[in-house]
């Protein structure tokens, strides 16, 4: 998959960091900033839930909070204090793509606290004590979570549209897998995934690249025994080839919700990708924005719509949501399937094209201007594919023409073939 | 950052009142600008609750020149980010712009100001969406937590509610209630705006000059307000709902920004509530599993602010919950704090307050923000400089005159909330 990344995407040779690979096979991604007196170190390792087998949902994501619980060496919260009593910031998320762990700080303070965090993730030691303390924290995360409609309503649609792919199953597992799980099988889940090849440290920052390369080099040595790692069923969701159509009734919710999804291409295919970003842009990004305009603004059926496209590795996602009264759901539906006819059957005008690609454009200027954005960009690519497309970006949305866009939307987007998740309040 | 800043910030006050905040950042190429007005829902009648937050809503969408469309096509054209936003203490206009589209966006935002037009059918859609998003602010039990707290403690001030209002405050705004808030508030004499990013601080001022320079302030006064005495009345709140979990909330009056209590108040709400190392973190989450997010809040407010602990857990641990989090703000006030722990929260809030300003739209916000509330950008000085001069004894002293008897609110299953506290319960 790596290769063929590569043969598609231009690199183009003003990549701002430097990538090295350390002998044990571990990324290392450093840029230098001048005028910023912090300094950001952000790992990310290919450990998400996709890594789980079926009967080890949600085991990455607990894994991230048990990460924290120290080692033979480290305490449990001494880490946290020596990042926060130094006035840093440090936490971590897990997705189905990636694991990945930050500190930012003053940029004297790198030095104190990045062994500490190499420490930890190296060395997990899963105490079996820490273990059951911590899973009753995780299964407070998942009551708070099912206490969100909109939560509910997404993972409704993801079983939806992935069926038995992980991408289908929520991140944070349900309590019957957590209460079935043990600190032996997550020290071998551990074991497996937290190994150089599939780590990327990036440092991003005002540290200058020997420093930054010689505190990665001495934390980032011993890493633990490894363990086989347990077969992955296959996991292929069958293509939509219909309407999937599921309704909840919630009686906390004061307003429906219209959730529709249809499934992309991986990043094996990123530029249509980014062609589907552009359609998303082109249908709700903003007042101006197709849906937004005719559903909201005209019509004014809806009290919110928007569209969404997430790059995933393997299979992207491409979302359409509306919160509006329950008598209007059908016919809101039938106006965003037209709309997207029209994508099949028309190109977009120039202007509609111009205003998607500069919406976008300006939106990664936005969103790359602190370290720990550049940090968060060039660790997530280098986790579901190569860091230096991250700076692609721009130019791949700027070749885009109309016509390219009418296919995607033909191949991808179709009015017929979708899931739909329908969140009704309780009559 | 810091460094840059200090060194380059350019206040102006413009004959017509206006004060303008320039700092140039030349490292990305865009421009963050915060155009505050002294006004908000601080300043609504409590028959016009939500007055604000509608008007924020129809501001961007006509002028005396440009029609609702026409004004989003003319920001969305040049993807650039452009809103309005009605908070506690002040009203804000903010704008995102790649630099060259600056002037552009510049003028646009001086017909906001000065002749919008206020649609009625804009005003009549943004009122029906006004009273949608009123309606579901019941879906998350953390909404009906806090809401239910700050009626308790604020009775009639504005602070009771919302910025949105109430749904028979918002089902009787007029247009003409639009048009009389902003005859009122919106004039050169209550303005500040901050310009920061890649532009000299001498051609904003002159853009700005340009832009807003001829608008000449009235000479009749701003309207005095006549806010309503806080009479501290602490009691318990509770609300029966069917939820995974319970929130548990308690609240105290606290102290305004220009009160000498402020300082000590925030060192307190850190060293509870703020990060990973917090006392109530390490207690209630890391020690005994209670809850998966445990945290504290005080805003900074012109008057006087509240300071809030939470947290939420399965129903069955609400009342070890409710009596954890109170023993922890009783604590305050019986036992001094250790002089390690101490200095640890001060290095804790004044860190993290510096990586608060890595943004250009960071760094805009908080210089125009301080001097909206009348403290002057100076504060950014004089704020760590008298974090760091508290003591362990103030801070105390501060906890036993602020920290007497809380305001508890409930949210959760009847089973799990009844009996908690002596008071009726609502629903």
């Amino acid at each position: 998959m790596r290769l063929s990344v590569l043969s598609q995407l231009p690199k183009v040779s003003e990549f701002p960091a430097d990538v090295f690979r350390l002998e044990n096979g571990l990324t290392v991604i450093h840029q230098y900033i001048s005028a910023t007196p912090v300094a950001v170190v952000d790992v990310w390792v290919r450990a998400g839930a996709i890594r789980e087998p079926n009967e080890w949902s949600g085991m990455a994501h607990f894994l991230e909070h048990m990460i924290f619980k120290g080692t033979d060496q480290v305490l449990p919260g001494v880490f946290d204090q020596i990042v926060e009593n130094r006035g840093g910031v440090t936490n971590a998320a897990t997705s189905h793509d990636y694991a990945h762990f930050f500190i930012t700080t003053a940029v004297p303070y790198l030095a104190d606290t990045l062994p500490y965090l190499a420490e930890l993730l190296l060395n997990a030691s899963i105490p079996a004590d820490e273990f059951s303390r911590e899973r009753d924290v995780v299964l407070e995360e998942i009551r708070q979570a099912q206490d969100n409609p909109d939560w509910l309503g997404f993972q409704a649609l993801m079983e939806s549209v992935y069926e038995c792919h992980p991408y289908g199953r929520p991140v944070l597992g349900t309590e019957m897998h957590l209460l079935n799980h043990s600190p032996e099988e997550m020290r071998s889940f551990h074991s497996c995934h937290y190994q150089p090849e599939n780590m990327t440290v990036v440092i991003v920052g005002g540290v200058d690249r020997e420093s930054a390369l010689d505190m990665v080099e001495q934390s980032f040595q011993q890493f633990a025994t490894r363990s086989d790692c347990r077969q992955l069923a296959t996991k292929i969701a069958t293509p939509l080839r219909e309407i999937r159509r599921q309704e909840l009734c919630l009686p906390s919710i004061k307003q429906a919700r219209l959730m529709m999804a249809w499934a992309g291409p991986g990043v094996e295919e990123l530029r249509s990708g980014y062609g589907l970003d552009l359609i998303s842009a082109l249908l709700g990004d903003g007042r101006s924005s197709r849906l937004v305009k005719q559903l909201r603004e005209e019509e004014q059926l809806v009290s919110n719509v928007s569209s969404s496209f997430s790059l995933q590795q393997e299979s992207s996602l491409f979302t359409i949501s509306a919160w509006l009264e329950p008598q209007y759901l059908q016919i809101v539906e039938g106006l965003i399937c037209s709309s997207l006819a029209e994508l099949h059957s028309s190109p977009m005008s120039e202007a509609e094209l111009k205003r998607s690609k500069r919406l976008l454009c300006n939106d990664y200027a936005f969103s790359t201007e602190s370290p720990g954005q550049l940090a968060g960009l060039y660790g997530y690519y280098n986790t579901i594919a190569e860091a230096e497309i991250a700076v692609t970006y721009p130019q791949q949305i700027q070749g885009f023409q109309a016509l390219d866009l009418q296919q995607l939307a033909q191949q991808y987007l179709s009015p017929e073939r979708y899931a739909v998740t329908i969140l009704k309040p309780n009559d | 950052m810091q460094d840059y800043v200090n060194q380059s910030i350019k206040r102006t006050v413009l004959k017509n009142g206006i004060v303008v905040i320039a700092v140039e950042n030349p490292a990305a190429d865009i421009i963050a600008t915060r155009i505050f007005l002294r006004a908000g829902s601080r300043c609504e009648l409590k028959s016009q609750a939500g007055v604000a937050h509608l008007l924020a809503a129809v501001l961007t969408k006509g002028t005396s020149k440009l029609s609702s469309s026409e004004i989003a096509d003319r920001v969305e054209s040049l993807g650039a980010g452009l809103g309005a936003d009605a908070a506690a203490d002040y009203f804000l206009v903010s704008m995102k712009t790649v630099s060259a589209d600056f002037p552009e966006m510049l003028e646009l935002a001086g017909q906001l100001l000065r002749m919008p037009t206020f649609p009625e059918a804009e005003v009549e859609l943004e009122r029906r969406m006004a009273l949608q998003a009123i309606r579901s602010q019941q879906e998350q039990p953390f909404t009906i937590a806090f809401e239910q707290l700050r009626q308790a403690m604020y009775q009639n001030h504005p602070y009771s509610m919302s910025g949105l209002g109430t749904e028979a405050t918002v089902s009787n705004l007029t247009r003409t209630d639009l048009q009389e808030y902003h005859h009122s508030y919106f004039r050169p004499d209550n303005i500040v705006i901050s310009v920061v990013g890649r532009i000299a601080p001498e051609d904003a001022l002159a853009q700005i000059e340009q832009v807003l320079g001829d608008w000449e302030a009235p000479t009749t006064p701003l309207p005095t307000l006549n806010l309503p005495t806080i009479i501290p009345f602490p009691h318990p709140t509770v609300t029966r709902q069917q939820t995974q979990q319970s929130i548990v909330m308690l609240g105290y009056l606290g102290a305004s920004v220009g009160s000498p209590d402020y300082m000590a108040l925030k060192l307190l709400n850190t060293y509870l509530g703020n990060g990973l190392s917090s006392r109530l973190f390490v207690e209630l989450r890391e020690k005994r599993g209670l809850a998966y997010e445990v945290s504290a809040f005080y805003p900074t407010r012109l008057d006087r602010s509240q300071f809030a602990v939470y947290l939420g857990t399965a129903p069955e641990n609400t009342a070890i919950a409710l009596e954890g989090l109170r023993s922890e703000v009783d604590r305050l006030c019986k036992i001094p704090l250790e002089p390690e722990e101490f200095q640890a929260a001060k290095n804790k809030l004044l860190g993290q307050y510096a990586l608060g300003k890595q943004t250009n739209a960071q760094i805009a916000q908080v210089f125009a923000w301080y001097e909206i509330l009348g403290l002057g950008i100076e504060f950014d000085t004089i704020f760590p400089e008298a974090i760091t001069a508290v003591t362990a004894e103030a801070a105390m002293d501060v906890a036993c005159r602020y920290f007497v008897e809380p305001y508890v609110s409930l949210v959760g299953p009847g089973y799990a909330v009844d009996g908690l506290v002596e008071q009726g319960s609502q629903n």
